[in-house]
């Protein structure tokens, strides 16, 4: 908890919030830091002319100063079925992670909304701000058990329909969605939003430890899939598996995007403190 | 026998076969029960399997390639359980006679084979019973030219092989009817094969198929010739043998043999005779040659070989040497290379020390009688008045070989020898011992014939040999009672003449009229009747050089000779097989064991006449190594050359070591690698 005190939510971008807060906006408004000076137009308040700037050049310029606003945090947690699987379990990593970022984003006076979704949003806690909502914040995304199949495009069309403030989305999810992750970072990716997809897979699903004939089921859609497990298939699958990951990365940082791949094997805490933070979500 | 493998178990694969491919059938489309397990996403999976399908070539192939396998995999299983054989004849059938030849041409090794032929023919009879049906039954019956059931009809195969180990080689001749009457006899004894619809039992006949009497022999069942031997096996046998003493010169044995050539070409054989194993010196040259042509060549052949500048054949050797005591004589042919059979290349003959045919002709007066026996060249014929004859002491009475009773009935006669009686016509009598009786009319008096001419004579017989009787005339002849037994030489128009019958006692030549009442004395038939009598009745006697025997023989050997070896309890009896000890009967005759094999055979104590016997071969038809084209008594019956080669080959286990293995192996691989193929 300590040395979540010391983290705060970075944006690469300055993005406009909605109320006063602790962070640069993008937005001129009252801050000490100044943003620039434009033309005086009758009517501005007289308090920002540079009056130095008139005893020297005998013209009216204002002084701009940057606003600091607050920092909208979206942590977009995905408790599809799928994602409780693995040794250490994705969901419970995930819900791990969230709570970390949702932890840093109220300490900092961020505006954190956590949002769980599966087929759709399933859970949202609407937005939260000040240390005093941690409780309520950790409360909500205790109770979160994954269930129902995964629809990522649904879910972020969704999330990005009601939250119109621009911040920082964090997505944590497995991105195993039949219906392919384009359609869904489609909506959370650029203009409003700095995006962060972390990429949580349990080490079974990167080097699967299977024998024999099996039938595989899919646990979101109880789809099967007949194999014999063999070397080649396995060195297939791996491939497989990396190829897409690989092809997601590339479709988020071409989209100004930040990926980050985890295995639930990497402990929490590094991902938290070293990862999230060398990757500039945390500083 | 083919090539072309048989299937043993033909019927009980092809059951097999119809429940185990259906078998793997459903089973191969039976769907593998698979372990369930649960994973986040099977999309992943589900790709790779696309991709390595489609990567792979035999795609279509690939859902049905271990199925193939593991059908081919079966279907040689199945092929190798059904037991395929190669050179295999037909199975034989439910009751079978196993007739096995153990004559003395079967001890002939083939040219390029190790074995004789009756080894071959053992170890295909093996192979027969092993390839017999379970509920089949089979006997063994060998035979040479007698026969001997070794293991009568039977299940146990064990009992089969053992009886055909059993049979061991003769030297004997080959006489296939016993044989023949023997499994017609056994086979009798089964009443189901009469039945209709049953098959007639098979009969294997392992021979080469030379049989003395294959012309006239007959065998009901399925005659099935296994034809032992090869045409191309060379052999030179001595097919005739033949020694005599001259009675005028006792000290000089002629021996002639006769040799033939049974090989595909012509031959230069070099002959030695030896005596005693030393062997003669003719001129300086240990042996004689002779050139033999083939046997089977006929006239036109050997015209065309000697119209072709080729040498004239020689076929007999003649020696003639003084033998001045008891003596085995021994001629062998030298061309050992080869030759096929060994029994035939040796003949031996056991010459007794020489000794002069002593005559006594007891004679009231006969002035021509005396007058031929004089001239016969005898050392001391001697004549005896009838009453000095009677007076004689035993001892003295005793030594001669041959009696001449003329007109005169003796009262006493010797233990042994041998008698000619010439009868008094109108009052001949012979003594009751002589078997053959004066016939008498109904009043007592002796009957006799009167003016009698000549209807025939045995023209063949030694004794009547190259004479002419056709003019001979009788004016009184006694008429005799002939016994079946007697032989009658010579026929008058009225009656039998001359008549000669075999005693204990010894041979008995009885001329049924007085020499001096017909015209036989004038003429020249009649010295050379005696010199013949002499020479004839010489044969049996000490003098004579002794009769060689034929393999298998049992010579009788009469009281008079056991008594003159003092009433021996045991006779050993040593030949080429071995010793063998022989119990004596108390009384009677006493009739030796079989020799089966060429060689000498020795009686100890020594016998007297059978100290020594030369068994000998002497039989063309036995020397003859060339297998017959059919089998004895049957045309028609399937011929099976046997060769060297091997008499079954088992397939089953080359298709499994060959075949399935290797199939099991590319099988596992597919297994293991089934997704890339």
């Amino acid at each position: 908890m300590a040395q979540l005190d010391q983290l705060d939510v970075m944006s690469r971008k300055l993005l406009a919030g909605k109320m006063k807060g602790e962070r640069r906006s993008k937005r001129r408004g009252q801050s000490v830091e100044f943003a620039d000076f434009r033309n005086y137009v009758v009517g501005d308040d007289l308090r920002f002319i540079d009056w130095n700037i008139y005893a020297r050049l005998d013209r009216l310029f204002l002084k701009l100063f940057l606003e600091e606003e607050d920092l909208s945090l979206y942590v977009l947690l995905d408790v599809s079925k799928s994602c409780d699987y693995g040794n250490p379990n994705k969901a419970y990593y995930m819900k791990q992670v969230a709570a970390a970022l949702g932890y840093i984003g109220l300490v900092n006076y961020n505006r954190v909304t956590i949002a769980a979704m599966s087929d759709g949003i399933v859970g949202e806690t609407g937005a939260m701000r000040g240390r005093r909502r941690v409780a309520q914040m950790i409360d909500f995304v205790e109770k979160l058990t994954p269930n129902g199949p995964s629809h990522l495009a649904e879910a972020c069309k969704k999330f990005a329909l009601s939250h119109r403030q621009k911040g920082v989305c964090v997505v944590l999810s497995d991105f195993f969605d039949k219906g392919g992750y384009e359609n869904g970072l489609r909506y959370v990716a650029g203009g409003k939003y700095d995006l962060f997809c972390v990429q949580v897979l349990s080490p079974q699903e990167i080097d699967p430890d299977l024998q024999g004939d099996l039938k595989l089921r899919d646990m979101e859609d109880d789809d099967m899939a007949e194999v014999s497990i063999t070397q080649p298939l396995i060195k297939q699958y791996k491939a497989n598996l990396n190829a897409y990951c690989l092809s997601l990365k590339d479709y988020i940082t071409r989209r100004g995007g930040t990926y980050l791949f985890t295995s639930t094997a990497v402990p929490f805490s590094t991902l938290v403190l070293n990862y999230l933070r060398e990757r500039g979500l945390l500083g | 026998m083919s090539w072309f493998p048989v299937f043993l178990n033909k019927w009980y694969a092809a059951g097999a076969a119809a429940l185990v491919i259906p078998a793997l059938l459903i089973l191969y489309f039976l769907k593998l029960r698979r372990r369930e397990m649960p994973v986040s996403s099977t999309f992943l999976w589900k790709k790779a399997i696309q991709d390595l399908q489609v990567n792979s070539p035999f795609q279509r192939l690939r859902r049905n390639l271990l199925l193939l396998l593991q059908l081919i995999l079966l279907m040689l299983l199945l092929l190798s359980f059904s037991r395929p054989v190669a050179n295999h004849r037909p199975p034989p059938g439910k009751m079978n006679v196993i007739l096995i030849d153990r004559s003395a041409s079967m001890n002939a090794r083939d040219a390029g084979s190790k074995e004789t032929r009756l080894e071959l023919a053992k170890r295909e009879a093996r192979d027969l019973v092993d390839s017999m049906p379970k509920n089949g039954t089979a006997m063994v019956i060998a035979f040479d030219d007698s026969s001997e059931t070794l293991q009568p009809l039977t299940h146990d195969q064990a009992a089969l092989k053992t009886a055909i180990d059993r049979i061991q080689p003769t030297d004997r001749v080959t006489r296939i009817k016993l044989g023949y009457q023997l499994a017609d006899a056994q086979m009798n004894f089964d009443p189901e094969q009469y039945r209709p619809g049953i098959d007639p039992p098979d009969v294997y006949l392992y021979s080469d198929g030379r049989a003395t009497d294959a012309n006239d022999v007959t065998l009901r069942g399925k005659l099935h010739f296994e034809k032992m031997g090869s045409d191309k096996t060379g052999n030179v046998g001595i097919v005739a043998l033949s020694a005599k003493r001259n009675y005028e010169r006792p000290t000089e044995v002629q021996v002639f043999a006769r040799l033939a050539n049974f090989g595909p070409d012509p031959v230069e054989v070099p002959v030695q005779l030896s005596v005693d194993n030393e062997v003669v010196e003719v001129n300086g040259n240990r042996s004689q040659s002779t050139f033999l042509l083939p046997d089977r060549w006929d006239r036109d052949e050997r015209d065309k070989y000697e119209h072709n500048g080729g040498r004239a054949e020689l076929n007999s050797v003649t020696f003639n040497l003084d033998v001045t005591s008891s003596a085995v004589l021994k001629i062998e042919q030298m061309k050992r290379d080869g030759d096929g059979l060994f029994a035939d290349d040796i003949a031996q003959v056991v010459v007794p020390p020489p000794r002069s045919l002593s005559v006594l002709l007891v004679t009231e007066g006969n002035f021509f009688l005396e007058k031929a026996i004089n001239q016969l060249g005898l050392k001391n014929p001697d004549v005896l008045h009838p009453d000095v004859y009677e007076s004689l002491s035993t001892d003295k009475r005793n030594r001669y070989d041959v009696y001449i009773f003329d007109r005169y009935n003796p009262k006493v006669l010797p233990p042994s020898g041998n008698f000619i009686y010439f009868l008094n016509g109108k009052h001949g009598e012979l003594p009751d011992d002589a078997k053959v009786k004066v016939a008498k009319t109904p009043s007592g008096q002796t009957a006799f014939l009167e003016d009698v001419g000549i209807l025939d004579w045995k023209r063949d017989h030694p004794i009547l040999k190259d004479l002419d009787l056709g003019k001979l005339y009788i004016a009184e002849a006694t008429k005799l009672d002939v016994p079946k037994d007697a032989e009658v030489l010579i026929d008058g128009l009225k009656g039998p003449l001359l008549v000669m019958n075999r005693t204990a006692r010894g041979t008995n030549l009885i001329v049924a009229f007085d020499c001096l009442q017909s015209n036989w004395p004038l003429k020249v038939s009649f010295p050379i009747f005696l010199h013949n009598a002499m020479q004839y009745l010489a044969v049996g006697s000490d003098m004579d050089v002794r009769q060689s025997f034929s393999p298998g023989a049992t010579p009788t050997i009469p009281r008079v000779n056991l008594q003159r070896a003092g009433n021996p309890a045991t006779v050993t009896l040593t030949g080429p097989e071995g010793p063998q000890k022989i119990p004596v009967p108390v009384n009677g005759d006493f009739a030796l064991p079989a020799m089966n094999r060429v060689g000498l055979y020795t009686t100890s104590p020594p016998i007297p006449q059978y100290e020594q016997m030369a068994v000998n071969l002497l039989d063309a038809n036995e020397s003859n190594l060339l297998p017959a084209d059919h089998a004895p008594g049957d045309i028609n019956a399937p011929v099976e050359a046997a060769g060297g080669a091997k008499a079954r080959l088992e397939l089953w286990w080359w298709i499994v070591a060959f075949g399935a293995l290797p199939l099991l192996i590319i099988e596992w691989w597919v297994y293991t690698r089934r997704v890339y193929i």
